[in-house]
């Protein structure tokens, strides 16, 4: 009975790494109407910095995640206001602009720290135990960090005047704009808060996973499976979708293996496309 | 509305595609409270130049002037603080948001103000949407659609407005409301300019009206006037023309 409780912590602290990442990318989607190719390299990039920060300049594990979100932020800032936003309306120039970054982000992660993943361990070790049942500390930081970053991207987007702007614009940018919004202002800003989700996690994650410059490889698989999943460009669809994952490949992972579980997911996601095309909670059309 | 109202100027506007000439030359004025009709065939240039005026594209030759303002270029949103505002021929609604939420955005970010509310209050009353307030905006009724998106667009509280089809698609038991909805804005000083191809709204509505034939300017004047003209008839509804105006 153990193994299917440590299942549920693994599958909502996986749910909720997951859920960071979708969200990221389902607001770009949802908002400039472009499919960011580039947010596993995001991942990537936040895990070196926060292990450059604290392997090279010696700050506390909590300071170099902050590092990253902000450098991971900041370079998606800039890379849409510069780059994205001229060919912000053409799909297959930004495919190829976000792919190209990617490349451009693990090779050079690549050419700067080597093929070799480098010592980068979380700063919190141990487990509690209750009963039979153990629970890795290092999981419950993570989930811990990632809820309360989930809470406040749904606290900007519901909340705020930001937020409102922002979904007024993934709902129809000719209104919005007709009513004084300005997307050369806040794609860059919504890019940016993507990226910085990106970042963030993969900050928290590749000290416990592994650091690598292709780290961000799988991430965008799952991303993108979880966005889908969800509803490209839904929010509440890409959170939950999240958890879903989260969950089908910790329970199939303790049940049935690792491979296994990878096979199981993708059944899954089929089966659920192929009964809703457009994912839990898509949209027929999309505004943006 | 908010500040002193100003007349819109467009001078030798012009507009090309490409080889393709879509405006040549377009001049007029619209002056504070006036109602304009825009008329001409598909393909006149109508809905361009309504996108030019407003900055989602830019014109090739002219000026556009508010008061002595020159706004040639001006990018959508800038144009719309400053009162330039226009609609959309299709549903012009956040479709995902409520109506409450819809006119909430539009307050928000535009010149209108989140103390605009009681501004519209009357038109939420007559057009119906009082009472569905919190009704996502596209499952509304078609009608209930288009006129949620007139509101909005005088939410932003124009200065200048510019509705493009405001009737099309409407039941003809619907058109009325456009004409209460003219009415009321152009009393407040706000200035419309209207394309349209309801003839009878066109009529009712515009004291005068531009003909759009090819781009260029085939006529303007009092309505009645332009309307018997040969050459409007002939370029706006062919030979039978005679019905049809």
């Amino acid at each position: 009975m153990h193994e299917f409780w440590s299942a549920a912590i693994i599958g909502v602290s996986l749910g909720a790494q997951y859920a960071l990442l979708a969200l990221g990318f389902t607001l770009i989607f949802g908002i400039l109407g472009v499919i960011n190719f580039a947010h596993g390299g995001f991942y990537a990039l936040g895990g070196y910095v926060a292990y450059s920060a604290v392997s090279g300049l010696g700050l506390p594990y909590p300071l170099a995640v902050l590092a990253a979100v902000l450098v991971t932020a900041a370079l998606g800032y800039v890379y849409e206001l510069f780059v994205i936003e001229r060919f912000v309306d053409d799909h297959l120039a930004t495919m190829m602009l976000t792919l190209g970054l990617y490349l451009m982000i693990s090779t050079g992660l690549l050419a700067v720290f080597g093929p070799q993943s480098p010592e980068f361990s979380f700063p919190v070790k141990g487990s509690y135990s209750i009963g039979a049942l153990r629970i890795a500390k290092e999981n419950l930081v993570v989930l811990a960090v990632c809820g309360c970053a989930i809470g406040a991207i749904y606290w900007l987007i519901y909340r705020t005047d930001l937020g409102r702007a922002l979904r007024a614009l993934a709902d129809d940018r000719q209104v919005a704009t007709t009513q004084g919004m300005r997307p050369r202002l806040l794609f860059p800003l919504a890019f940016g808060l993507a990226t910085g989700l990106a970042g963030l996690t993969g900050a928290l994650v590749t000290p416990i996973l592994a650091l690598s410059p292709s780290a961000g490889d799988p991430v965008l698989v799952t991303s993108f499976l979880t966005v889908i999943l969800g509803g490209l460009g839904s929010i509440a669809g890409a959170t939950i979708a999240a958890l879903i994952v989260g969950f089908i490949e910790a329970y199939a992972s303790v049940y049935l293996g690792g491979s296994a579980g990878a096979l199981v997911l993708f059944i899954m996601v089929l089966v659920i496309l192929l009964a809703r095309p457009t994912g839990l909670f898509g949209r027929q059309i999309r505004g943006a | 509305m908010s500040g002193m109202a100003r007349d819109l100027r467009v001078e030798g506007l012009a507009k090309r595609f490409g080889g393709l000439r879509v405006l040549e030359d377009v001049d007029f004025t619209l002056p504070p409270g006036a109602v304009l009709g825009v008329i001409g065939p598909n393909g006149a240039g109508k809905t361009t130049l309504i996108n030019v005026i407003t900055g989602r594209t830019p014109p090739t030759a002219g000026r556009i002037l508010l008061g002595s303002q020159d706004v040639t270029g001006w990018p959508t949103h800038a144009l719309s603080r400053l009162g330039v505002v226009r609609s959309f021929q299709q549903t012009n609604t956040f479709k995902t948001a409520d109506v409450r939420e819809n006119v909430a955005r539009a307050l928000r970010f535009s010149r209108g103000g989140l103390d605009g509310w009681t501004r519209l209050v009357p038109l939420l009353r007559d057009f119906g949407l009082a009472d569905r307030l919190e009704e996502q905006s596209d499952k509304l009724p078609y009608g209930l659609q288009k006129m949620l998106g007139l509101v909005l667009a005088y939410a932003a509280d124009p200065q200048v407005l510019l509705l493009d089809e405001p009737a099309a698609g409407l039941e003809r038991s619907e058109r009325s409301r456009v004409d209460d909805f003219v009415h009321h804005v152009s009393r407040q000083g706000c200035s419309v300019l209207i394309v349209e191809h309801d003839m009878d709204l066109v009529r009712r509505l515009c004291p005068e009206i531009l003909v759009l034939d090819a781009g260029a300017v085939l006529a303007r004047g009092a309505v009645a006037e332009v309307l018997a003209r040969p050459d409007v008839i002939a370029a706006y509804v062919g030979a039978d023309a005679g019905d049809a105006v």
